[in-house]
């Protein structure tokens, strides 16, 4: 509209929306040593003892507010921390910081006190690769137990030697009873897991109690670490990494998880996807979305209301349906390994009509069961008690926070990369972007419920596409060569909108058709870092709405 | 009319059928009532087998659009029978640094509390087992007795989990209580009794006739809303949804009962389905006019009306979220006390200016 003021742009911002490297370099001034080209942004590489005073400026002046991840990995002569980093405003707008340091002392400075999310993405670099970084807050492993020998994915690890740790030897979660100052303390610690109805499988929060008030919570991950990473650094690009996504968030976001490969892969490898490819894909991811916020629904009501009930039900009977057609499409239930690099594995099953009818029929269904739904839950008077104001994320926290997805949009943070970093076919469809600002657990219920509903509005007109696509441009598949081989030193940090937020893929090749470093971003393991901001000073039940309310999976949290 | 019930209490019909004649010495009373009280109990216990294992699968699996338990016997129902080996046949485990006599005693006091509140319950077609003068008092006194074996559970188990949920539980007894008796005490002022036959005799007289059809003075009519809240008082009394938080399963495990496996599990799961029946046997006593009802036997009837109550509960569970115990609290305190409050000085003021 012609009414509103142009916004200010931040430093290093041209007028049309894209990033001045040259002003950017000039703003970062003597921390920069050089300059690397990755394949999604340019990237400074920033002495390792200034690495606080780059990131403050490229957040506080260029107004990058969005740190996505931190990606760690080790070279024959140095190791190396990559801050990929964004803005919540204009997620194209990207710049990354490279932090090299030597191999003998591995050491750089933390940007904890720039962006809270590097926290947990330190520790796990700390963890994995082995990289130590300086005034962070709480360098301790996170997915792996403590007493864990080595870094795995360091280039001296060695996999062969058994890590053996006697029982008595493992830290025992029974052992501290008291936390908080001195043995007088009025306060409570009690371990809310790994085994424990609510946690949405193994997850271990240690909790300190105030009476019934949460004073603190610690959630403690990796019970469900399966080495997700290296598996696809042993895989080759062309087919062996494929099943591997849908292993992540397994819950039925599957195609979601794929399209994050696919993106960062074709994105490498230059491949053009067929338009028709693009479509199915669309519908596909979109199906799968609405699988997994039924499944989120369904179990946050059963975090609320306390039992396996109604609505745990019906929200398990409607996905049902979802998954039925997905396994028409893909042949699969849950691990569908459907996409392919270029295009997708087959087309739509014949009969085509007998597909979409069944397609339309669940679509035509869905606002009935949305209004039942709305009924049952949200307009219930006991929901709204335990929802509304509990469980609270200002925006300015869950941005630092890094939270994406259905998170960030339920404290009316407005990013979604399907419109904001366009792939697939969403640019050339009508929907929207769903936000809520009550900041709340009720807000983030709310956001589900009505991206189920742009789901629909996606699929219907993917499915109008489908239909009356010509039968002779229906290419399901670019021409890909068998082996991929990208070339050296090839680097890239693609992400798409997976059902929990941001889906980061970084890869990095060394001209063998298997990538030398694969780093997955997962939405929930930022997600999930916010829980002891949402949760302090409130009670258990609202720790596990909270929980509930974020939507985790382990598979993905601990890859 | 005829009476709903005779004014005979139960041992009294069995020590004339076991020939012990009216006057009735010590050791002839006690054989006579331990006859009637096993009845009674066996009566109840066998509702509960049915409610617990079959019965409340059934009914959550109609709310939820599943089958439930199909396969064993017919509609499933030999499933009771393989659910007691199942429950029984398992570990005894006495975790470590439990407080042993008041661990061993909780579910014992749990599961008997509730079953001594029916002896006062007149059940229709003669089997009530006592009435005494206070027969309402009697079994809120004793349905309460539950509350101390859940925080004797609570407290002995050793378990941070089992005691959040026993004192959960103290904190919800306290909040519901004084409303619950005070709800009672605006019937009694109906009534003009605290006697159950009394109470119940007061039920039967018509209060309206509609079209031919005599509709009695049960005090659900006479005060429907009385009963509305006397029904949520219940549910928090019986501790089901929404007011299930001192055993809350995804916030504190399973609460209370934690820590218990085999038989002392069974006693529990079982003392939580009498006190839910007893709740039911309560509300059929006070607003449903007790075993009274046409064509139907009356011990039928009041069967019937447990089972509707107990469906109530079930219902709830089904559909409704729990609430915080916070809000159960201030639920308990500033709203259910005010209107019970309320509602005792209006029916006190009504009885007073109509008698």
């Amino acid at each position: 509209m012609s009414l509103e003021e142009p916004k200010p742009t931040d430093v290093g911002e041209t007028p049309d929306g894209n990033v001045d490297y040259a002003e950017l370099e000039a703003l970062l001034g003597d921390a920069v040593i050089g300059r690397e080209e990755h394949v999604n942004a340019p990237a400074f590489v920033v002495r390792p003892d200034e690495v606080q005073q780059a990131l403050g400026a490229l957040r506080e002046e260029a107004g990058f507010d969005y740190c996505s991840c931190v990606t760690a990995q080790e070279y024959e002569d140095r190791y190396e921390s990559i801050y990929h980093l964004k803005k919540y405003d204009d997620p194209t707008q990207e710049v990354g910081v490279v932090v090299p340091t030597t191999r003998d002392e591995p050491v750089s400075q933390s940007g904890e006190a720039v962006y809270r999310t590097a926290d947990w993405h330190e520790r796990e670099a700390y963890d994995l690769v082995g990289i130590e970084y300086a005034d962070h807050p709480d360098l301790r492993r996170i997915l792996l137990p403590e007493t864990w020998q080595g870094h795995p994915l360091g280039k001296d690890y060695n996999p062969e030697k058994p890590q053996v740790v006697p029982f008595r030897e493992h830290a025992n979660p029974l052992e501290p009873d008291q936390r908080g100052e001195g043995s007088e303390s009025d306060t409570m610690f009690i371990n809310i897991g790994p085994h424990h109805p609510a946690t949405h499988g193994v997850l271990h929060v240690e909790t300190v109690l105030d009476g019934e008030q949460i004073a603190d919570v610690e959630p403690d991950i990796g019970y469900l670490h399966r080495c997700e990473e290296q598996m696809c650094q042993q895989s080759t690009y062309r087919h062996q990494i494929m099943p591997y996504p849908d292993r992540w968030d397994y819950v039925s976001a599957g195609i979601l998880n794929e399209w994050a490969y696919a993106r960062a892969a074709e994105d490498m490898a230059d491949i053009e996807v067929p338009e028709y490819a693009q479509v199915i894909r669309t519908m596909s991811a979109e199906l799968c979305r609405i699988a997994s916020h039924m499944l989120a629904l369904g179990t946050f009501a059963l975090d609320v209301f306390g039992d396996f009930t109604a609505v745990f039900q019906y929200a398990f009977r409607d996905r049902e349906v979802v998954q039925d057609i997905l396994e028409d499409l893909t042949g699969q239930r849950l691990m569908f390994n459907y996409l392919r690099l270029g295009g997708v594995a087959w087309d739509i099953p014949e009969p085509r009509e007998e597909f979409f009818e069944k397609v339309r029929d669940f679509l035509d269904g869905l606002p009935k069961k949305t209004q039942e739904y709305h009924n049952l839950i949200t307009s219930n008077e006991i929901f709204q008690l335990r929802c509304v104001n509990t469980g609270e994320l200002p925006p300015e926290v869950a941005k630092q926070y890094g939270a994406t997805g259905p998170v960030a949009r339920g404290s009316g943070v407005d990013i979604d990369l399907r419109r904001d970093d366009p792939y697939g076919y969403y640019e050339e469809l009508d929907w929207d972007v769903i936000t809520e600002d009550g900041c709340d657990n009720y807000s983030r219920v709310l956001v589900r419920m009505r991206e189920v509903e742009e789901s629909a509005k996606i699929i219907e007109q993917c499915v109008d596409l489908l239909e009356e696509w010509p039968e002779e441009e229906r290419t399901i598949q670019a021409n890909v060569p068998r082996t991929l081989k990208p070339d050296p030193d090839t680097e890239i940090y693609r992400g798409v909108e997976a059902a929990k937020g941001e889906l980061g893929i970084y890869m990095r090749s060394d001209g063998t058709d298997k990538p030398a470093r694969f780093k997955i971003r997962s939405p929930c393991f930022c997600n999930l870092h916010t829980l002891r901001e949402m949760t302090e000073g409130e009670y258990i039940p609202d720790l596990i709405a909270s929980l509930g309310s974020l939507d985790i999976v382990l598979g993905e949290v601990d890859r | 009319m005829i009476p709903a019930q005779t004014q005979t209490p139960l041992p009294d019909i069995i020590g004339d059928l076991l020939g012990f004649g009216t006057e009735m010495g010590p050791g002839e009373t006690f054989i006579a009532s331990f006859i009637g009280a096993a009845l009674v109990g066996t009566l109840m216990l066998t509702m509960t087998a049915l409610a617990g294992p079959w019965a409340k699968r059934k009914i959550t699996a109609a709310f939820t659009d599943r089958y439930a338990v199909n396969r064993i016997g017919p509609a499933g129902l030999l499933i009771i029978v393989a659910d007691a080996v199942r429950l029984l046949s398992k570990e005894l485990i006495v975790p470590e640094g439990v407080d042993r006599p008041a661990w061993d005693l909780a579910p014992i006091v749990i599961a008997s509390s509730a079953l001594l509140g029916f002896a006062v319950i007149p059940m229709g077609n003669g089997i009530h087992l006592a009435d005494p003068e206070a027969g309402l008092v009697y079994v809120f006194a004793v349905a309460s007795i539950a509350s101390v074996g859940l925080v004797m559970a609570g407290y002995a188990s050793n378990n941070k989990f089992s005691m959040l949920g026993g004192l959960r539980a103290v904190a919800q007894n306290l909040a519901y209580e004084i409303p619950l008796v005070l709800i009672a005490a605006s019937v009694v002022l109906f009534a003009g009794s605290l006697q159950m036959s009394e109470i119940v005799a007061a039920q039967t007289e018509t209060l309206v006739s509609l079209g031919g059809v005599a509709i009695p003075s049960w005090y659900v009519f006479v005060n429907p809303f009385a009963f509305v809240l006397f029904m949520v008082a219940n549910l928090m009394e019986v501790g089901r949804n929404p007011f299930d938080i001192p055993e809350a399963p995804t916030e504190i495990v399973a609460g209370y009962q934690t820590e218990y496996s085999s038989a002392y599990f069974v006693l529990i799961y079982l003392g939580e389905f009498i006190h839910i029946f007893l709740g039911g046997a309560i509300i059929a006593t006070l607003f449903l006019g007790g075993p009274a009802g046409p064509v139907l036997p009356g011990i039928l009837w009041f069967i019937i009306k447990i089972w509707a109550v107990f469906l109530f509960t079930q219902w709830a569970r089904s559909a409704l979220p729990r609430l915080r115990i916070d809000q159960l609290i201030e639920v308990g305190w500033k709203g259910m006390l005010v209107l019970a409050l309320a509602n005792l000085v209006l029916t006190a003021v009504i009885v007073g200016v109509i008698a």
